[in-house]
């Protein structure tokens, strides 16, 4: 024990010494004050000492507490400690591993009566330490704001901190297996960003084929829906011509281009469901084995999107999100939420990327940090083989 | 050998380090030891010496388990070698070490003295004393980047004290320190030889060597070319050297020729002297060489050096030096010329390289 914490006092002291931790810090500082100095009222907004109405961005509509916990989740969290604080502490920890093994440092360290396995995770985990401080200092701070300026003290918060490390975890174990097989923290610090890079378009790519998938579904439940309605309307159609005596077909017995049967002459649009129904079918089948194919793939990556998203989803219940993203939707159409149609036309894509948000809501947290914690062992586990096997 | 077995072995014949057979064959068939014994006695000021890449800091590094050896076998402080229990009784300052920069010399201390298991408490009460020992006390708050080659040594030397061990094992521990600095070090290693610790010193200093060790051995081409205290590895070398007074190298090799029977002696060959004949002898730059350690063996040859009425002008028991012994290991008997430096390479057949 008296190795382990010495090898974590020393790791500290090593951030210490860097200046980007300090710039960091500072920066999350100033993220936090900006955090701090916007705030709600019952009329509108406020940023500093300026008030701004708004009709939907105010207190009566959005409680003050919801309003600053979803701009921690969703922003905060999301934005500045995943992608800015996250590549600056790359930045700062590429070179940790490489450091570590050069030839002249090395020696020492493993000259001492401490396994090479304990010594190689515990020098990973000072790696991690850059990231617990920044997202501890910044979630602590943030909770100081949320409390005075949203009146409610929410434990809840402090859940970003084992998140953020986790996320953070799945990109400094590549890092340092990187940087222990090449010693160069130059190739570790971009051959982990091409990583999470990486990462990110097949997150990206899954979460549009589930879209697709999505959207496929609903046209299907949606052209079924008009099928019956257009079905039963066609009936009394029929019924209506052929009373009429109007002819449904040549004399030859065939119907007008594009048509198969007596209903659809009788109601034209019949068809028209119909083939849709059929497109959104063929349509859903090839989404569907594409999404499984990629959801098969990304099982056994990390997935570092929707470890952040899991801070939303212990945060903000659908119902605030349906809230907020309302707003979002009428920002963006003009349209307030209570003029909008019940009657659907069509699949938006507003309807497709809340469908999306749902599916992706609902995969299980085995399934987000199970797997991604599984990789991550693998990783260091080929980190520890190396390590232990490996003449200095 | 199992670790309750090595223990005993190396209690028994109470050795610090006590290896037999090690190899090293790196990736790539270099062969680093091709079979080293070596026997390190407690208590002793052992030195390593050899040319560049004839393989001591492999062993060392085998020692302290930075890397691992092909085949080994024997004791190191009464553990197998390779044990990691062992290495808490062991101080150790590699060669070319780097601390981190950011790190004070006070902090070093710690920092390696908490990694070798020292408890807070204890790194505290020793440091200060192990600073003050290597004349770093001035710059225990400084941090290591703006220290010289020279303190950095120093503070190497001090960390590897901090778990006050049984064995100091150090990789040219004078590299970079200025002569003052070095006589500190050699002050130090005498004191940790009084307090009982072994000291295992591996340098290319010889005349360092020669000063402090008890014990040396030389390695050449991976393996132990010869081993024992100096007395013992010089005794074969030991001599008298009669300087007889004369004005000209010729007139000297002249007046010493008339000793051994000759007109003239040849440079470097081995004659007879005439007063005491199963004595050997031999004539370098007109100097004549007895090659005795007794001096009653002496007494005749001056005895008849002065009958015949030459002048002597000093008369020296010489024993070989360190360096002298060091570049008979390094030459070739065959040729004469100095080996090659650097290990073998592994051959096709796995038998074993040449030199």
């Amino acid at each position: 024990m008296i190795q382990t914490w010495a090898i974590l006092v020393d790791g500290y002291r090593e951030l210490n010494s860097k200046k980007l931790f300090w710039i960091t810090m500072a920066l999350s500082l100033l993220v936090v004050c900006a955090f701090a100095a916007f705030g709600l009222h019952p009329a509108g907004y406020s940023a500093l000492w300026f008030k701004f109405d708004h009709a939907f961005l105010n207190s009566r509509v959005i409680p003050p507490e919801k309003f600053y916990t979803f701009i921690f989740a969703s922003i905060g969290i999301p934005v500045w400690l995943t992608w800015i604080a996250s590549i600056l502490a790359l930045i700062s920890t590429a070179g940790i591993i490489p450091d570590f093994v050069t030839g002249g440092a090395i020696e020492l360290s493993l000259s001492k009566p401490i396994g090479r396995v304990r010594l190689f995770l515990t020098k990973y985990c000072t790696g991690l330490l850059f990231v617990g401080l920044q997202v501890s200092a910044f979630t602590l701070a943030c909770m100081l704001v949320i409390g005075i300026r949203g009146r409610s003290w929410e434990p809840i918060l402090l859940l970003a901190i084992p998140i953020v490390l986790c996320f953070y975890s799945y990109l400094y174990a590549m890092c340092a297996l990187i940087g222990l097989l090449t010693r160069s923290a130059i190739a570790a610090l971009l051959l982990t960003l091409l990583f999470w890079i990486l990462l990110f378009a097949l997150n990206a790519t899954d979460s549009v084929f589930v879209m697709q998938r999505e959207r496929a579904k609903a046209e299907i439940e949606l052209y079924t829906n008009r099928e019956v309605s257009q079905l039963r309307l066609a009936e009394g159609q029929l019924r209506a011509l052929k009373e009429m005596g109007t002819p449904l077909s040549d004399e030859n017995g065939k119907f007008p281009e594009g048509l198969s049967s007596e209903l659809e002459v009788a109601n034209p649009m019949l068809a028209s469901t119909r083939r849709k129904l059929e497109e959104a079918k063929v349509s859903s089948t090839a989404w569907t084995r594409r999404s499984a194919i990629m959801t098969d793939v990304r099982t056994v990556l990390p997935k570092t999107s929707e470890t952040i998203k899991l801070l939303e989803r212990y945060m903000l219940s659908p119902d605030d999100l349906k809230l907020l993203s309302r707003q979002q939707e009428y920002k963006s159409t003009g349209v307030s939420p209570a003029d909008a149609s019940d009657e659907p036309r069509y699949v938006s894509d507003q309807q497709a990327a809340q469908m999306t948000e749902d599916v992706l809501r609902g995969r299980s947290v085995w399934w987000v940090l199970g797997t991604s914690l599984g990789f991550e062992a693998v990783v260091l586990g080929v980190c520890c083989v190396i390590f232990a096997r490996r003449d200095f | 050998m199992d670790h309750s077995e090595a223990v005993a072995t190396g209690v028994a014949n109470g050795a610090a380090i006590d290896v037999r057979g090690v190899h090293k064959t790196y990736r790539g068939g270099v062969q680093a030891l091709r079979g080293v014994d070596l026997f390190v006695k407690h208590g002793e000021i052992f030195g390593l010496l050899g040319p560049n890449g004839a393989g001591k800091s492999t062993l060392v590094k085998i020692l302290m388990t930075v890397i691992s050896p092909s085949r080994a076998e024997g004791t190191f402080l009464g553990g197998p070698v390779g044990y990691k229990g062992t290495l808490g009784r062991v101080g150790y300052l590699p060669e070319h070490h780097r601390f981190p920069d950011y790190l004070t010399g006070g902090q070093v201390l710690d920092f390696f003295g908490a990694m070798s298991g020292v408890p807070a408490r204890e790194r505290k009460r020793r440091a200060g004393p192990l600073l003050e020992l290597v004349g770093m006390s001035d710059w225990a708050k400084k941090r290591v980047k703006s220290y010289s080659k020279g303190m950095r040594q120093r503070v190497g030397i001090a960390q590897a004290l901090m778990n006050d061990p049984d064995i100091v094992v150090l990789d040219e521990p004078t590299d970079g320190v200025d002569p003052v600095g070095r006589r500190d070090i050699r002050n130090v290693l005498q004191r940790l030889k009084e307090e009982g610790k072994t000291v295992f010193l591996n340098s290319h200093l010889l005349s360092e060597l020669e000063m402090v060790c008890d014990r040396v051995a030389i390695m050449v081409q991976g393996k132990v070319a010869s081993q024992g205290t100096i007395d013992e590895l010089t005794r074969d070398g030991r001599r008298y050297e009669i300087d007889l007074a004369y004005e000209t190298e010729t007139a000297g090799r002249h007046f010493a020729g008339m000793l051994t029977g000759g007109t003239e002696a040849t440079q470097g060959a081995i004659v007879r002297v005439s007063a005491m004949p199963e004595l050997e002898a031999g004539v370098e730059r007109g100097v004549l060489i007895l090659r005795t350690t007794e001096p009653e063996k002496v007494q005749p040859v001056l005895d008849e050096i002065r009958r015949r009425g030459l002048t002597i002008r000093s008369v020296r028991q010489v024993r070989p030096s360190l360096e002298d012994l060091f570049m008979r290991a390094v030459t070739d008997p065959a040729t004469g010329e100095t080996l090659a430096p650097g290990a073998a390479k592994k051959s096709r057949r796995g038998n074993g390289g040449g030199a």
